[in-house]
């Protein structure tokens, strides 16, 4: 039995119980010390602070500390979350002490922050030093090695030539030769005190030796909140406000160092407990800065973002349908059995669908109510050095249109979800040869029109001026919506008809073709016709609805009548087999449901009529109104104008850069993984990629600049900055795609050959599938980086600052008959990117508007931030499937 | 079916061909564009800044280049790229300094210190400080802490501290990630074998991990170092576009244009010639970052067959 075990076992005597208590105290203080000096670095209490303002910043940490540690106290008296360490109820229990103890100083004293700050550290320094001594007389147990070896003693050797350095300079003067001897002497004593006596004390009195000096310097004024450095030579200086911080931040450390090896008996204890003490507030400042760069822009940028924000009610419960089916599927995640724990994690499941349903019956009631609910604020903008006191009010109103670009975002979204979770119903029910001919029919159909819509297209929809040719559209319209509304009709009817002889299960599960047939046959013919119709220009209308919506409001109808048959069914369904079939059928038709929902909003898109229905109504004219983003610049309006052009300047440069590297790089990634012999060459191309992906942005500016403007237009250009973006993300899509692909296990190559695959198809259908996750995961991760990116585009995206019209990509296309048969314009032309439109506020100077580059740095960190918080849910999600499989 | 498998391999191939030829365009064309001023110019690039008619001392090597007092001037042709790279060496250094330590430790509490649900907040947490555009970062340091600094250390604005500050935070997730995945893919059967001799995790950690993955975190910083050395907008946003000499030379409150700022700031407004002398400055990047990527890619092979043939 070692020496370490037998003294973890010994019963610990009373004043060793103090000794402990005292220590953790004293790394609570220090804790508390840290947590101060980066409070008092960025000025959120001054230096210079004393009496009651001071009293009320510690009444108010008290609180903070006391709601901490008694939340956490009372969970672990309710046995929630047990904590049994021993250091840990320590540490909380000091900082309650501590915390008590610096406000009654702050109120008795009535000294500034800074002299408190001073004494704290005077205090640790002694603490420090008694916990060494009374090791070292054997007071306590602990087991101290001989030395604290030449590590500490040579990183007190560091700080001593620092401190002796500073001391020198500040006794003797630079001038003088004496100060670098002061400074190594300084260092040479404290070295020698670290490594010569046994480790408690050489642990602890050069640190209480540096803590106490630095605090005594503090705590005396000598270097108070008022001290100045100001040397001629350098441009600038060092203040109180700037020194005393970082001093207190460093000596905490060092004592909080200290006091954890003493805490845990020196020995090989108590360095590892040291140094994790100092690994962990490393993290926690780590922490504390990525918290304080988001927060900080978002405080600063969401009042002018948010300006004029205002959404009608049922626009959002449009908006809130994605959102209610993935909290759905989020509370129907296992979890786990009935304890008081699992309990607990189910309160979780099901919180969000909580909130969702509490945010849906709050638009209810906006509806019911008939009257939109604000919440109105102030905020200042500054602009041109002048303060502009602005209202402005956050709504939800109570209009019932919904834009018909949300209708369709919403609705696609949730047709893809289902069309995900739905397998496959083949050969299930029993299918007839007339069902097989509609098939083909539907098909044929589908096709027919597309062929059509397209003949159309060319010669307009009264070609050589024979009217009969429109007719002929308009009953290929009027036919196509009403087989269309036919065979939505099909699952329903036909679930429904098979109850005469079979049960509602049996009926449902036999109908399963009628499913497939109804839900594809369905929206194909709709879609197609819905094109048709303002090509051939033709809207046959039932009453004041337009008969493309009807049909899809009727079929979205059947559908959700279909999905609740098979609901109702797959509860009296007797096998598993059945229930597994009909929960298929079951989201085929909600899918089938989402999809001709999206076709209502596309229909108006394409159309551009709105349409009215039960009081409700589609318009392309949304009541999502959000000015900063939906707004172009408005020069010398009252209202603040918005960033849209910048907006859809990014959103194009992204698609453009993807659409350039993707095929590429996993083109590429293929060929040199899958193709290529592994040698000379790849590594070579490797190694080339891995430092094209950490060349400085700038430099492909320069290259873009010089190589693709005057080849492209002559000028800087939308185009020119996609292809720059593009050369950027092409490393990183090699990269990534070269690892996933390698990341696939040979088995599945080799069980693919041994079947007799080609080459070819096991990567077609084996291999990139396989890797596919990981593709994705990079590059939504590279496009989070480039989306980013400013430099190359300051150099060839020509953006100024405050466009006032986007770059209209889609509709700037012409076709024409000779080389290069398309032109772009608009891709041609300079365009506005959220980035640069954040360096031109930078570069305007004096004349720019802080406000808007806020709220725009804001837009662009929510934009990136959400790139990368998908691609990292993402990579997570794919890493646990791969590693349950 | 031949056929189909014919034309996908022609099409990777292809694709292939283009990435490769992407690179080295890049490259040529970046040093065919810098070479007129290679020629025009030659040592003229590295002129010494004058004061009292005396070079400035620049760790000797004012004995062996040329020097002069006007050293930037479009219309003499005076282009010394000397100040530049002064100013990106200083802005390295603060942002190492900071990087270095910090992320060594950030990387030891990933790897080897935080709970299993801590590094599953704590490294996506990382990843996304990495994600923070470079333009949000110049542009808090453009709003905030170019008054800060004036109140706090004397100076009239920006310095080479504070962009050396807030590149070093902008460097540190790179030294965490990589330094992090040098830390875990040290075998467990080395650290385990320690902790079974009866050694602390903390001893495990200075004596196995750490010497370990030694070479593999060193790579992590060179890697940073590269990122700070390519930072391009915080920089410009933080500093203006002053091209004169840090004086004295280790004035860190000091302020004047970096190799990439200079490119930056300048290209909008330059004339054809100066346009080339850029071009040397963003050979010089490339060359040195890159050659910084090989050499860190070089130390990371080197580690995995060590760790390989130690298992």
């Amino acid at each position: 039995m070692s020496d370490a075990y037998a003294n973890e076992n010994t019963l610990v005597s009373t004043e060793s119980d103090v000794y402990d208590r005292g220590l953790d105290a004293v790394i609570s203080l220090t804790v508390l010390g840290f947590a101060l000096s980066m409070v008092a670095l960025v000025d959120v209490v001054p230096l210079d602070a004393s009496g009651s303002a001071l009293g009320g910043f510690f009444l108010a940490l008290l609180a903070v500390t006391v709601g901490g540690v008694g939340v956490a106290g009372l969970a672990s008296w309710l046995n929630v979350v047990p904590v049994t360490s021993q250091r840990v109820r320590g540490i909380g229990l000091g900082l309650l002490v501590t915390s008590v103890g610096v406000t009654v100083l702050a109120y008795g004293l009535g000294v500034t922050l800074a002299t408190l700050l001073g004494l704290v550290l005077v205090f640790e320094a002694a603490a420090v030093a008694a916990a060494g001594v009374v090791s070292r007389v054997g007071l306590v147990d602990t087991g101290p090695d001989m030395s604290a070896g030449l590590l500490a003693g040579g990183a007190f050797g560091v700080i001593g030539l620092a401190i002796g350095a500073a001391l020198g300079g500040g006794l003797v003067g630079f001038q003088s030769l004496l100060w670098p001897v002061v400074s190594l002497a300084t260092a040479g004593v404290l070295a020698v005190l670290a490594i010569v006596p046994r480790e408690d004390l050489g642990s602890t009195l050069p640190a209480a030796l540096v803590v106490g000096t630095l605090g005594v310097v503090i705590a005396t004024s000598v270097l108070g909140p008022g001290w100045q450095w100001n040397p001629q030579t350098l441009s600038g200086g060092f203040t109180g406000g700037a020194v005393i911080p970082v001093f207190v931040l460093f000596s905490s450390v060092l004592a909080a160092w200290s006091a954890a090896k003493a805490r845990a008996g020196f020995g090989a204890q108590g360095r590892e407990y040291g140094a994790f003490l100092v690994i962990n507030l490393n993290a926690l400042l780590m922490l504390a800065v990525m918290a304080t760069i988001v927060v900080f822009v978002t405080v600063k940028g969401i009042a002018y973002s948010v300006h004029g924000l205002s959404i009608g009610a049922v626009a959002a419960m449009v908006l809130l349908a994605p959102l209610f089916v993935g909290a759905v599927q989020f509370a129907r995640s296992p979890a786990g059995p009935d304890e008081w724990h699992a309990g607990a994690r189910q309160g979780l499941r099901v919180l969000p669908l909580a909130v969702v349903g509490a945010a849906g019956a709050f638009l209810v009631g906006v509806l019911a109510l008939g009257e939109p609910v604000y919440y109105a604020f102030d905020y200042t903008v500054l602009e041109n050095r002048v303060e502009n006191q602005l209202r402005t009010a956050v709504a939800v109103t109570n209009e019932t249109t919904v834009g018909s670009l949300l209708l369709v975002l919403a609705g696609f979204v949730l047709f893809v979800y289902f069309f995900r979770k739905y397998g496959t119903l083949r050969n299930v029910g029993t299918a007839s040869d007339r069902l097989a001919l509609v098939r083909q029919a539907v098909t044929m159909a589908v096709l027919a029109i597309a062929a059509l819509t397209f003949v159309f297209l060319l010669v307009g929809p009264v070609p050589f001026g024979i009217t009969p040719l429109w007719y002929a559209g308009l009953a290929v319209i009027d036919l196509g919506t009403v087989a269309a509304l036919a065979l939505a009709a099909l699952p329903a009817l036909g679930v429904l008809a098979g109850t005469r002889e079979a049960s509602l299960a049996d009926s449902a599960q036999d109908s399963a073709p009628l499913f497939t047939l109804g839900v594809f046959g369905g929206l194909g013919l709709l879609t197609v016709t819905l094109f048709l119709q303002p090509v051939a220009q033709v809207a046959p209308s039932v009453g004041p609805v337009n008969l493309v919506t009807l049909v899809a409001m009727v079929a979205t109808a059947a559908m959700l009548a279909a999905a609740a048959l098979v609901a109702v069914a797959g509860r009296s369904a007797d096998t598993r087999i059945q229930r597994r079939f009909l929960a298929e059928e079951l989201r085929l038709a909600l899918a089938g449901a989402a999809g001709f929902l999206t076709l209502v909003g596309l229909h108006v898109a394409v159309t551009g009529i709105p349409q009215f229905l039960l009081g409700l109504s589609v318009a392309n004219a949304g009541t999502l109104s959000w000015p900063m983003v939906q707004q172009a610049y408005i020069p010398l309006g009252t209202a603040p104008g918005g960033i849209m052009p910048a907006i859809v300047g990014t959103v194009w440069l992204v698609v453009g850069a993807t659409l350039f590297a993707v095929p590429l790089g996993l083109g590429a990634a293929v060929f040199l993984t899958e193709y290529a012999e592994q040698g000379r060459f790849t590594a070579l191309v490797e190694v080339a990629t891995n430092a094209l992906w950490s060349t400085p942005s700038i430099v492909f500016g320069l290259f873009g600049a010089v190589f693709l403007i005057p080849r492209i237009g002559g000028d800087e250009s939308l185009l020119a900055g996609m292809l720059v973006l593009g050369f950027m993300l092409l490393p990183l899509v090699l990269i990534t795609s070269r690892e996933a692909i390698k990341s696939v296990p040979d088995e599945y190559r080799d069980a693919s050959a041994a079947l007799g695959v080609s080459r070819w198809e096991t990567i077609r259908s084996v291999v990139v599938p396989a890797a596919m996750p990981g593709v994705i995961t990079g590059v939504i991760l590279g496009v989070g980086r480039i989306a980013g990116e400013t430099a190359p585009l300051i150099l060839v995206l020509g953006s100024t600052l405050n466009a006032t019209e986007a770059a209209d990509v889609i509709g700037g296309f012409r076709f024409m008959a000779e080389p290069p048969f398309v032109a772009n314009e608009a891709l041609l032309s300079t365009s506005a990117s959220l980035p640069t439109q954040v360096w031109a506020v930078i570069a305007a100077g004096v004349s720019g508007s802080p406000s808007m580059g806020w709220a725009t740095a804001f837009i662009l960190l929510m934009v990136v931030l959400t790139f990368y918080a998908v691609g990292i849910v993402a990579r997570t999600y794919f890493r646990r499937k791969l590693n349950y499989e | 079916m031949t056929y189909q498998a014919e034309i996908a391999r022609l099409l990777t191939l292809v694709a292939t061909v283009l990435t490769v030829l992407t690179v080295t365009l890049i490259t040529i064309f970046l040093f065919a564009s810098a070479y007129p001023a290679f020629v025009e110019h030659g040592l003229g690039l590295f002129l010494i800044p004058e004061q009292n008619g005396e070079p400035r001392w620049f760790f000797f090597l004012e004995t062996v280049l040329p020097s002069a007092s006007t050293y930037w001037n479009p219309v003499d042709g005076a282009y010394s790229l000397i100040p530049m790279i002064w100013g990106t060496v200083l802005v390295t250094v603060i942002a190492g300094s900071i990087a270095g330590p910090l992320g060594l430790f950030g990387a030891l509490f990933i790897a080897e210190v935080a709970s299993d649900g801590m590094r599953e907040v704590i490294k996506p947490g990382v990843e996304i400080l990495a994600g923070i555009p470079s333009i949000v970062y110049g542009f808090i340091g453009f709003q905030v802490l170019n008054s800060f600094i004036q109140v706090k250390f004397l100076d009239d604005g920006a310095s080479f501290l504070i962009a050396g500050l807030v590149v070093g935070v902008m460097a540190l997730p790179t030294v965490v990630s990589v330094g992090e995945d040098a830390l875990s893919s040290v075998p467990g059967a080395m650290s385990d074998g320690s902790v079974a001799m009866g050694a602390t995790e903390w001893q495990t950690m200075k004596s196995i991990s750490i010497p370990a993955a030694f070479s593999g975190i060193s790579a992590g910083v060179i890697l940073g170092l590269g990122r700070a050395i390519g930072e391009t907008m915080a920089v410009a946003a933080i500093m203006a576009s002053g091209t004169q000499f840090a004086d004295p030379l280790f004035d860190i409150f000091d302020a004047n244009a970096t190799l990439t700022s200079l490119i930056a700031t300048q290209y909008g407004s330059a004339s054809a010639s100066t346009i080339d002398v850029l071009f040397v400055a963003g050979v010089m990047l490339f060359v040195i970052v890159a050659g910084m990527s090989i050499v860190s890619q070089y130390i990371e092979q080197q580690m995995e067959a060590k760790l390989k043939g130690q298992q």
